[in-house]
């Protein structure tokens, strides 16, 4: 009996290691209501967004400049989310985000295939451009930068946020 | 004894599991199901053959299928798969499969691919000269190997195929220089052979916008035009149309709009073009500038060197995306989707007086789960949308005449 228990625990382990092969466990999946989530989360605190792609070529120059950013202000809430549509990407994200020095902040990937829910639950307006980083103040308020964002620019925000405290 | 019953159950989990992985594609997935068949499909293609025949090319479960109708899309023959092996296809939102079907039944396919783990892209074609029950060996469309995305296929009166597409081969160039490389370039070949080889790849204009579709449409005889998203000075990523003066020689390029969109981003949102029989051309893009922001449509009675005053498309407050146009037998259609927080559904009008008025929008069809654009496609007698779902697979609807 005890050996059937051990029997139907490893195979379990063994499907759920199946299941979760190749996906990175630092990785959260953005799904329908993450974003609500994000944002009751971090109620209160200064907190940056990044949107971003594996795919997109502006985004691989800006990430770096905001791993360092992170690096920088301890106090800001840093979370990107990776919302590139090609699937398959955990690692190639997780990568990305390493060499970033951005392994440590609360990383997304979309995991929904309805992307237009997904980007209609975070902001009607937006149609899925990336990079885009929206800068959410303490009291809630909601700044969007479409594009890469000026270092300058979030450094001003930041000092802004900070001295508000 | 339990060893007996233990692998006995692993291997009925593994099955089980192989089994559901083929049916069913996870929920993050865009596509229905995994497998390369139409309905998993989660970008499909149209193009009318001379003889009326409905032909599709998809992208499904990794590879490259074509089918066709006789039917206008009630019924379809086996699928001839294009490819070989699971390809790693550019899924990103404005990739596809492109088709185009000449006079003799021959049919020219081109697609993109991710050759690298940089996502560099690759430009492949293939031709059947059997009717579609094979396709020669995928082809490189040029042999450099830096990066090709968002090709474009359209077919010339006379049988010649051009292809278009957006190359970021002289960033390398650029590099070495020392100078600083924005977006990509517009790179063409033409095919005298109806797509069975391309002349060599030449450059059409440096400095376009990296990751939006491409429009292509014959002028006239001889006379493409393409639109597409420029870089304009100051990083602007608005339209831009070109006319070549011959089918290899590129020609100037005019701004369909100043919307003053200043973006260094990917917007993922390509525009349309189609152009009338008596050369009206019609466009159709997605903005999110200074000057405006949404969807608009404008005409050039002028070759692309001026455009009219942009006209908004849609609800502003329901998302209106990837619109396309098309230049029909009943008069110009437009199409484009809408999301409403819950459905998306395809809008719909029609001007009968060359784009100078349209309809009021009327919705042609909706569904409740992810979608590839909707298309238009014309045979000589009836404009269809042809839009593939994931919750109600692929449709090909006839657009009513409109009174």
């Amino acid at each position: 009996m005890r050996f059937r228990f051990a029997g139907v625990a490893s195979l379990s382990v063994l499907i759920a290691s199946a299941a979760a092969f190749g996906a990175s466990p630092a990785l959260k999946p953005f799904e329908r209501g993450t974003w609500q989530g994000v944002l009751r989360g971090h109620a209160g605190r200064p907190v940056l967004v990044h949107f971003w792609g594996v795919t997109c070529g502006p985004c691989k120059v800006e990430l770096p400049l905001l791993g360092q950013f992170a690096k920088d202000h301890p106090d800001i809430d840093v979370v990107t989310v990776s919302a590139d549509l090609v699937p398959n990407l955990p690692a190639a994200t997780q990568s990305m985000l390493d060499r970033a020095g951005l392994s440590s902040t609360e990383n997304f990937i979309f995991n929904d295939g309805f992307v237009e829910r997904l980007r209609f639950e975070i902001d009607p307006a937006w149609q899925g451009d990336i990079p885009r980083t929206m800068l959410i103040s303490r009291d809630g308020t909601i700044t969007t930068i479409e594009g890469s964002a000026e270092i300058a620019d979030l450094e001003k925000w930041s000092a802004q946020q900070l001295s508000k405290h | 004894m339990i060893r007996t019953s233990l692998l006995a159950l692993v291997a009925l989990a593994l099955a089980l599991g192989t089994a559901l992985a083929q049916m069913r594609a996870p929920p993050a997935s865009e596509a229905a199901c995994e497998e390369p068949t139409l309905r998993c499909a989660t970008k499909v293609t149209p193009a009318f053959g001379p003889d009326g025949t409905l032909w599709l090319v998809w992208m499904a479960g990794g590879q490259i299928s074509v089918a066709s109708s006789q039917d206008t899309g009630r019924s379809f023959s086996p699928p001839t798969q294009v490819t070989t092996k699971r390809l790693n296809l550019d899924w990103g939102p404005d990739a596809r499969p492109k088709i185009v079907v000449d006079r003799k039944g021959g049919i020219a396919l081109a697609f993109s691919i991710f050759r690298d783990e940089a996502f560099n892209g690759q430009v492949l074609y293939t031709r059947s000269a059997d009717g579609g029950k094979s396709f020669a060996e995928l082809k490189p469309i040029t042999a450099n190997n830096e990066s090709q995305r968002f090709e474009a296929l359209a077919l010339d009166q006379d049988g010649t195929v051009l292809a278009a597409w957006l190359d970021k081969r002289n960033r390398v160039s650029a590099k070495e220089a020392g100078r600083k490389y924005e977006g990509a370039a517009l790179f063409f070949a033409s095919s005298r052979d109806g797509g069975a080889t391309y002349a060599e790849a030449r450059l059409a204009h440096e400095g376009t916008c990296e990751c939006c579709r491409l429009g292509l449409a014959f002028a006239a005889p001889g006379r493409p035009a393409v639109i597409f998203r420029n870089i304009f000075e100051g990083g602007v990523r608005d339209h831009a149309v070109m006319t070549f003066t011959a089918v290899s020689t590129p020609g100037e390029i005019g701004r369909v709009s100043n919307d003053d969109w200043q973006i260094n981003a990917c917007p993922h949102h390509g525009p349309s073009l189609t152009i009338g029989p008596n050369g009206t051309y019609h466009v159709a893009w997605y903005t999110n500038g200074k000057a405006r922001k949404g969807l608009f449509y404008a005409h050039s009675r002028d070759e692309g060197r001026t455009f009219s005053v942009p006209v908004a498309l849609g609800r502003l407050d329901r998302s209106p995306t990837r619109p396309f146009v098309l230049s029909a037998p009943a008069g110009t259609v437009m199409v484009w989707k809408e999301f409403d927080g819950e459905k998306t559904s395809v809008q719909m009008t029609i001007s009968r007086d060359d784009g100078q008025t349209w309809s009021p929008p009327k919705v042609i069809a909706s569904t409740s789960d992810t979608s590839d654009h909707p298309l238009l496609v014309s045979n000589d007698k009836q404009t269809y949308l042809s839009w593939m779902t994931k919750a109600d697979g692929y449709r090909l609807t006839a657009i009513e005449d409109q009174p």
